[in-house]
């Protein structure tokens, strides 16, 4: 118990992680108050009536990795959160289109009208995907151990990690290992020669980071697309009703039945540490609130170079997170539209509408989107990955009216001479003439337009960086390195101090991983 | 039936000549097949203009495996290999330049020019890529382990592995795991700020591929360059005295003093098979030449696609073969000079003309030059190492005169747009040129012949499948147990008797020798077990 303390846990920051860790903790008895610095909880999982009548999922929009454990342990269900399926994508092109539907069928026979060699492939690929998918879960869902360490601990989840490689089988494990190391271009050119649905495919390995289709390592962020796929709770894709904003409410409202306390508009400045140990935290108000334990659901720059004095860290982990790389390289453009588009290469609001539509016609459109970058510049020609999230929930926006989320990469955080408000305006521009050169409607459907930078998203929801996993997904930074070596499994060096958000194993996405098993191992401190 | 020799080496590359020499020390009746005139094959020194003598292929060699240099007493064939000072000279065309090499306290003053910072940080940089290099080695000399769930054979590979990693101590082995599967971009981004320094390392580590510098495993391409130069240095510029040819007529002659027979112009069509095992060769003429195993230092698809019949081999075998990535990028033109280029700031014929001249101001340039190949062009401004082996040994030309060779980067294979006809190939030396001229104004007035090798050139010449000089890709998953292909890294193929020995064998790349080393004690280790 709190030892005359207010609270046992102090969680700092209130988005889907730090929600989770401490309704976990609440579950497990312990008294917590999460402490978020907005008026609202979700951080970057968020829904906001930017425009009036209008809802946008802010930042994030589709939910995917949501562990289905999560879900049942915290009865999110039960809480309101309600996944409504996106179960198409839609590839406009010039003249012609790409269209994989629910239907399995359809879809077949839509790829087949590309290239029947690539309708065979495509059942085939979705298998070895779902198999590599359940592959890798096992080692999403457990804590890292560290291959340098001959602790008992880490040589135990060293040895389970071997033996679960070894049950892969040969050909399986060296699957694996291409899709690590591979590029999601030449991963899939090994299996399809239709370049629309080869560069639909590989966006998904792009998203979040700062490579293109071409970049060895992206065949491992398309997998985790397939993710979803395994646990059967949804398909691929899902869309939260009342946008991803009710996830995380879906969850504080959970906790707050658990019986956690959750504070907005009350910023933290500080973590006090007395003799290297966290004993609560100070607020910009100068308030001071003590408890046993501190967890940080901030990204790893920011909790350790912002909230704690460097001299309590050692050097070397402080020069780990210094070079912890958080480029972002995406942004977001949000329109409140008065009508849907129509698209010159599929007239209607037909199914098409109602999943992902993704500008995504061909590899080299992408990776010269991506040279865009490299070189400082935003994407005159970006990617994008568009949903119509009022089509499927009404009460989205106005009747008649509707909201569009657009995902949009690149756009580099270090913009050549800066971010500001022109640039903001003319990356937003981009988008929509880009948009318009398939949908050549919507210019003048819109009534509202709210363009989100990689600068407003460090800004306004401190993402370090504009960085949406809190920091990259590279191989350098995944497992036992994420954030730094020693410091995978949820603590600091400094006792007392925990890290629960998407800066530690397994990472970004709205999966709350990281946050619920953060809560396990603080729980398993509290009872040595 | 028994054949006529023990062993039949296909291709006398510097791989080949070394699995002979072993094999032939070991008592093996040897025979080496080599389709050219001469031996060495992209280890060749040539005369392609009267007098003027140039490093064909490869203009730099590796630090050889440790055992074969003491094993097979190069020295005593003839072998000398010297280290440049400096490694490498980088003009910027302003009168700046730089000018790096093993002597890290004249490297460092060189850099102080552009940061005070990364001067000080360059010796705290090669103790670390010395670091990195060493477990490089270890992990290059060892034959790789069938994974996953090591039958008992691989436990000791496995443990020597862990050894490797675990001497290093705990921070080092972090940091060894940390940086393997950078980008040369992400490493340098920890280490230096200064472009021209970041250029020539990125240059450095593009070489022979098709990536740029911010491609995610080009930071192990930079450490296994620093692993080859045998000091842990990523720009030293290795070269045996009268030309990289040197180094293969040294393993010829100790191949021969090992017994074994080296016949040129002898060109293989096709693998002998008796009973699905390899039983020798034959050549283009006709010839059969029986053996009971054959050992091929060509590559991996030509050698088990076009010279075997791929009906002998399993598909999902064939179809991984076929999923090798190759997709050479480089080109080599050599140049006739009739005097030494004079660099902006550096007109005189100096000591900085020793070591390779690197055209690489900064990472950015060599990215932009990689995006061209990125879809199917050739760099219009493209990232060069030249070298000009005359400045030391002028006997390579004729009085006066000077050989220059230069590495481009990126020529690709595969070009969207025409053929490598010999217009391509005139504008590409056009292009090289001109570029050298920006740096060096008075070159183009000096060049009195020029050679061009395309890739497709190369292929012809070396049967380097689409030219690519490592024969394959050396990117993260083409490496170590998934070189050439993913369980079947221990040089050892499908066909019984057959074996490969050539570059496209682990560890590959460079002019090491040690895919053609290990190959050889797999070769022995299979016989001794009666295998073959």
């Amino acid at each position: 118990m709190g030892r005359g303390y207010a609270y046992d846990t102090i969680v700092i920051g209130g988005g889907h992680n730090g929600l989770t860790t401490a309704a976990y903790l609440a579950r497990a008895g312990r008294k917590v108050v999460v402490l978020e610095r907005r008026h609202l909880v979700g951080g970057s999982t968020v829904t906001e009536e930017i425009y009036p009548g209008f809802k946008f999922s802010v930042l994030s929009y589709v939910v995917s990795l949501l562990r289905p454990e999560i879900i049942r342990e915290l009865q999110l269900s039960r809480h309101g959160l309600q996944i409504l399926p996106l179960e198409s994508t839609f590839t406009p092109l010039h003249g012609d289109y790409l269209f994989r539907g629910s239907d399995h069928d359809e879809t077949r026979r839509e790829i087949y009208r590309h290239s029947p060699r690539d309708a065979d492939a495509y059942d085939r690929f979705g298998q070895l995907m779902y198999r590599m998918a359940l592959a890798v879960k096992p080692i999403l869902g457990m804590v890292p151990p560290d291959p340098t360490s001959m602790s008992p601990k880490d040589l135990r989840g060293l040895l389970r990690l071997g033996r679960h490689f070894r049950d892969l089988g040969e050909s399986d494990f060296y699957m694996l290992y291409k899709l690590l190391t591979m590029s999601s271009a030449d991963f899939l050119d090994e299996w399809f020669e239709t370049d629309p649905l080869k560069a639909t495919m590989s966006a998904s390995g792009i998203i979040g980071t700062f490579l293109g289709p071409r970049s060895p390592g992206t065949a491992y962020v398309q997998l985790h697309h397939y993710m979803g796929e395994i646990d059967g709770a949804f398909r691929a894709w899902g869309f939260a009703r009342g946008g991803t904003g009710a996830v995380a409410e879906s969850i504080a409202s959970a906790a707050r039945s658990l019986g956690v306390t959750i504070r907005e508009n009350a910023t933290v400045d500080q973590v006090i540490v007395r003799a290297g140990r966290a004993v609560g935290v100070a607020l910009e108000d100068g308030e001071e609130i003590r408890a046993r334990t501190v967890v940080s659901g901030l990204d790893p720059r920011r909790t350790f170079l912002g909230l704690v004095d460097e001299t309590e860290l050692p050097q070397d982990f402080v020069r780990a997170i210094r070079r912890y790389r958080s480029m972002g390289s995406s942004g977001k453009v949000n329109l409140a539209l008065s009508e849907l588009p129509n698209f010159t290469c599929l007239p209607g609001h037909g199914d098409h509408l109602r999943g992902a539509i993704s500008i995504s016609p061909s590899q080299d459109y992408l990776e010269r989107a991506y040279d865009d970058a490299k070189y400082g510049e935003f994407s005159s020609r970006p990617y994008m990955d568009v949903i119509i999230p009022s089509l499927i929930d009404p009460g989205m926006a106005p009747p008649g009216n509707h909201v569009m989320s657009c995902f949009v990469q690149y756009a580099p955080f270090n913009l050549n001479g800066g971010w500001n408000d022109e640039k903001r305006e003319a990356f937003g521009d981009a988008v929509v003439t880009t948009l318009s050169e398939y949908a050549p409607n919507l210019p003048d459907a819109i009534i509202h337009r709210q363009v989100v930078t990689p600068q407003d998203m460090q800004d306004v929801f401190g993402l370090t960086g504009g960085n949406i996993f809190h920091g990259e997904l590279s191989l350098q930074q995944l497992f036992f390195l994420r954030p730094a070596p020693r410091w995978a499994d949820y603590r600091t060096p400094i006792r007392g101090f925990y890290q629960c958000a998407s800066g530690t194993h397994p990472g970004g996405g709205i999966c709350a991983g990281p946050g619920r098993m953060a809560a396990l191992e603080i729980l398993k401190d509290g009872r040595r | 039936m028994r054949g006529a020799y023990d062993a039949v080496i296909v291709g006398a590359g510097h791989n080949g000549l070394v699995t002979a020499a072993y094999l032939a020390r070991a008592g093996l009746s040897v025979l080496v097949v080599e389709q050219r005139d001469r031996v060495g094959g992209a280890a060749s020194t040539e005369e392609l203009f009267p007098g003027f003598l140039f490093d064909t292929g490869a203009h730099r060699v590796g630090q050889l495996h440790p055992a074969i240099a003491a094993d097979l007493d190069l020295a005593r064939h003839g072998l000398h290999v010297t280290r440049t000072e400096p490694g490498v000279f980088v003009p910027l065309g302003d009168g700046r330049h730089l000018q790096l090499g093993d002597s890290s306290s004249s490297s460092s003053d060189s850099i102080r020019s552009f940061s005070s910072g990364d001067a000080s940080r360059w010796p705290e940089f090669n103790s670390f890529t010395r670091i990195v290099a060493g477990f490089l080695s270890t992990l290059n000399s060892m034959e790789p382990p069938t994974v996953p769930g090591p039958p008992l054979s691989d436990v000791g590979t496995l443990a020597r592995l862990g050894l490797g990693l675990r001497k290093l101590g705990r921070r080092e082995m972090e940091e060894v795991l940390r940086v393997l599967p950078m980008s040369c971009l992400e490493l340098l981004d920890e280490w230096f700020e200064s472009e021209p320094l970041r250029g020539t390392l990125a240059g450095v580590a593009v070489q022979g591929g098709i990536h740029g510098p911010m491609a995610v495993g080009t930071a192990l391409s930079l450490l296994r360059r620093a692993a080859e130069s045998g000091t842990g240095s990523a720009v030293a510029l290795l070269r045996p005295r009268g030309g990289v040819g040197q180094l293969s007529e040294a393993l010829a002659s100790a191949a021969r003093a090992a017994g074994a027979e080296i016949s040129t112009e002898s060109r293989v069509r096709r693998v002998l098979l008796r009973e699905g095992r390899a039983a020798g060769v034959v050549l283009e003429n006709g010839t059969e030449i029986s053996a009971n195993r054959v050992a091929s230092a060509v590559g991996p698809g030509v050698t088990l696609l076009s010279l075997s019949d791929p009906a002998a081999l399993e598909p999902e075998f064939v179809r991984s073969l076929n999923a090798i990535r190759y997709r050479g990028a480089s080109a080599k033109v050599h140049l006739a000079l009739g005097e030494l280029p004079r660099f902006e700031g550096r007109p005189e014929n100096g000591s900085h003309l020793n070591g390779a001249i690197s055209i690489s101001p900064s990472l950015e340039y060599v990215e932009r030059a990689s995006d061209a190949a990125k879809y199917g062009r050739v760099s219009a401004e493209p990232y060069l190492e030249a070298v000009i082996p005359t400045v030391s040994e002028p006997a390579l030309a004729p009085e006066g005169k000077h050989c220059m060779s230069v590495l481009v980067q990126y020529a690709p294979y595969h070009l969207r747009e025409g053929s490598w006809d010999q217009a391509a190939a005139d504008s590409l030396a056009d292009t090289v040129v001109d570029t050298l001229g920006r740096f060096a104004p008075n070159l183009p007035g000096s060049v009195e012949a020029r050679h061009v090798l395309t890739p497709a050139a190369m292929e012809k010449k070396w049967r380097l499948q689409e030219g690519s000089v490592f024969q394959g890709e050396m990117t993260l998953d083409q490496f170590f147990f998934a070189r050439p292909v993913a369980g079947w890294a221990r040089y050892r193929t499908p066909i019984d008797g057959l074996y490969l020995c050539g570059a496209g064998t682990h560890p590959g790349g460079g002019v090491t020798g040690t895919s053609g080393y290990l190959a050889a004690r797999r070769i022995l280790k299979d016989a001794k077990a009666g295998k073959t």
